[in-house]
């Protein structure tokens, strides 16, 4: 019953038929062009450029083995699942130790002063870190390699997951720590054996949404590195885009191959990375 | 240690790891930044104490111009583009006025994980002149000998950029509204029903004041969102051709990394840093004059 609150009682015929033409529609506008790169990756370059609609007449297979060699996608692919996953595991445990300190200890005008440089990170723009980062780099001889790579990912993580984390630690109640302190926990047990359990639902959240954001990441690994092997995956497909491949055939495949991944990723988190987008908008 | 000291060296634990690496890799290279926008630097030697010149050749090099254009149509289209359309979807998401909600919040938002390179080379392909684009004109529209050419021309070679941004983000807008739709309570809106309110008069009179937060929320990921645009441009186009695509991010990573000169990027990336706090202040005083009118 509760459910029907919410809904229109008597919905008259004109919305109903006005919301499903919105709605397929967009969903077509949305959906189509991925699935006619799928399928046309199947295709060879010369029918993709005479029949574009057409679906593939056998299952042309060609195109993404050569794709995958001359792209190196494998490579790409390995560094791309050391980036965002040393990167997320980073970020969001030193995000939710710092939550924890800010929301639960006492000195709150110096965890205020902290909190708002965080929250004033979520303003800067990737662009204007570039020159110094790569001078930076250079100077400290991490440039071109993985360390150099994953600091600034953690780094500019850090604002949105300390935001969810303070958030969420700030609701855990205050009795449950104090009873930790009798039995004698230390504080940082306390933060070990209760807030980080007790905190799991966000910890998820801020894991794949911290994860989906380094995945796609572009322009730090495009400035700060240069040896092919250690690039990442959108980095190692942007080749594609230019001179060598007016193959369109082996293009889509090597999009197709890119995509993939994340497709798999989103059936299985498709919820958790919309809380996380919920959790940054929601206004307590 | 006493209990004091204890609890001290526990906070610092906790706090010092996440704020030492936070302030080297982000607080001091923009202050970095700022500083050497008043330089001259190519990378080598000691960079040479310029003044005000890098931004005043900024503000009256053409390409800057033209690139904040394009930046201001890239805000408005997702301010005036994804936010109502995102909305208009959430609503009918909400109100339940299909059936498979599920299944089309789903789809929709799918976007959100692929790739800006992904995508932007995908929508290269269909803009192309052998595109998919050319070709379902050609058939539409019977006219056989049909080129897409929007791209040749300076002020319309953005509009196929502002369409492949709606197509990406709108999901992002929707999903945000439907988690803040949510949390209306039910109770609220089933009064106003028994009081004989009309659904015009919910969604102006109830719905829509009590979005003016989240609204505020979405206007500075927009803002922000935007002035960062630059993968997608980045591998669709690069800004071309002839730089009639070009947005300042991509503007200044060009000026950079193509010419060295790092004195005039500084000053272009704290242009970025000026514009995006700047707009979003603007937007801060609009919201606020509309929150007390309301409350």
């Amino acid at each position: 019953m509760s459910k029907d609150i919410t809904s229109l009682k008597k919905q008259n015929l004109t919305w109903r038929i006005f919301a499903y033409t919105v709605m397929v529609f967009y969903t077509f506008l949305t959906v189509g062009p991925l699935f006619w790169l799928t399928y046309s990756a199947f295709k060879p370059h010369i029918d993709i450029v005479k029949t574009v609609f057409a679906f593939p007449k056998s299952f042309y297979v060609e195109n993404f083995k050569q794709a995958y060699k001359l792209g190196n996608l494998g490579i790409y692919f390995i560094n791309s699942v050391i980036y965002a996953g040393v990167a997320t595991t980073i970020t969001v445990f030193l995000a939710l130790m710092c939550g924890y300190g800010f929301a639960k200890f006492e000195y709150k005008r110096l965890s205020n002063f902290f909190y708002y440089f965080f929250i004033m990170g979520l303003l800067i723009t990737v662009h204007s870190l570039l020159i110094p980062l790569f001078v930076l780099e250079l100077k400290l001889g991490i440039d071109d390699t993985r360390i150099g790579v994953i600091i600034p990912y953690i780094a500019l993580g850090l604002p949105f997951m300390v935001y969810l984390a303070k958030t969420f630690v700030e609701g855990i109640p205050e009795s449950m720590i104090e009873a930790g302190r009798i039995d004698g926990a230390s504080y940082l047990n306390i933060f070990w054996h209760m807030i980080v359990p007790v905190s799991l639902p966000v910890v998820t959240t801020m894991l794949i949404f911290s994860f989906l954001g380094n995945w796609n990441e572009f322009v730090l690994v495009l400035t700060l590195t240069s040896d092919a092997a250690i690039r990442s995956l959108p980095v190692g497909i942007n080749s594609f885009a230019g001179g060598r491949s007016r193959d369109f055939g082996m293009q889509m495949a090597a999009l197709v191959m890119g995509t993939m991944p994340m497709i798999i990723f989103y059936i299985f988190f498709h919820k958790q990375i919309k809380a996380g987008f919920a959790a940054g908008s929601v206004k307590e | 240690m006493t209990e004091r000291s204890l609890k001290k060296a526990s906070y610092a634990v906790l706090v010092v790891p996440a704020v030492l690496i936070y302030a080297s890799i982000i607080i001091i290279p923009i202050i970095y930044t700022s500083v050497l926008s008043f330089t001259e630097w190519t990378g080598y030697g000691i960079p040479k104490f310029v003044g005000l010149t890098h931004y005043l050749n900024m503000i009256k090099d053409p390409r800057f111009l033209h690139g904040l254009r394009n930046n201001l149509l890239v805000v408005g289209i997702s301010i005036f583009g994804q936010i109502p359309l995102g909305f208009v979807l959430a609503y009918i998401l909400y109100r339940k006025l299909v059936k498979a909600a599920d299944f089309f919040e789903t789809m929709i938002f799918l976007p959100i994980t692929i790739s800006s390179v992904v995508v932007a080379i995908l929508f290269r392909q269909i803009f192309s002149q052998q595109g998919l684009f050319t070709q379902l004109v050609r058939i539409v529209r019977d006219e056989p000998r049909f080129v897409f050419s929007m791209f040749e021309d300076k002020y319309l070679a953005i509009i196929p950029i502002l369409f492949v941004i709606l197509w990406m983000y709108t999901g992002t807008y929707m999903i945000i509204f439907i988690a803040n739709l949510q949390r209306i309570s039910p109770s609220v809106i089933e009064a106003a029903v028994i009081d004989g309110a009309k659904e015009g008069q919910i969604l102006f009179r109830i719905i829509i004041p009590s979005m003016l937060g989240v609204l505020f929320t979405t206007f500075v990921f927009a803002i922000s969102g935007s002035l960062r645009s630059f993968d997608l441009i980045f591998a669709m186009t690069g800004g071309g051709p002839a730089n009639y695509t070009e947005v300042i991010a991509i503007y200044m990573y060009q000026t950079t990394f193509k010419y060295y000169n790092y004195g005039f990027g500084s000053a272009v990336s704290m242009a970025i840093v000026a514009l995006s706090v700047g707009l979003i202040s603007v937007v801060q005083r609009i919201f606020g004059r509309f929150e007390k009118k309301y409350s």
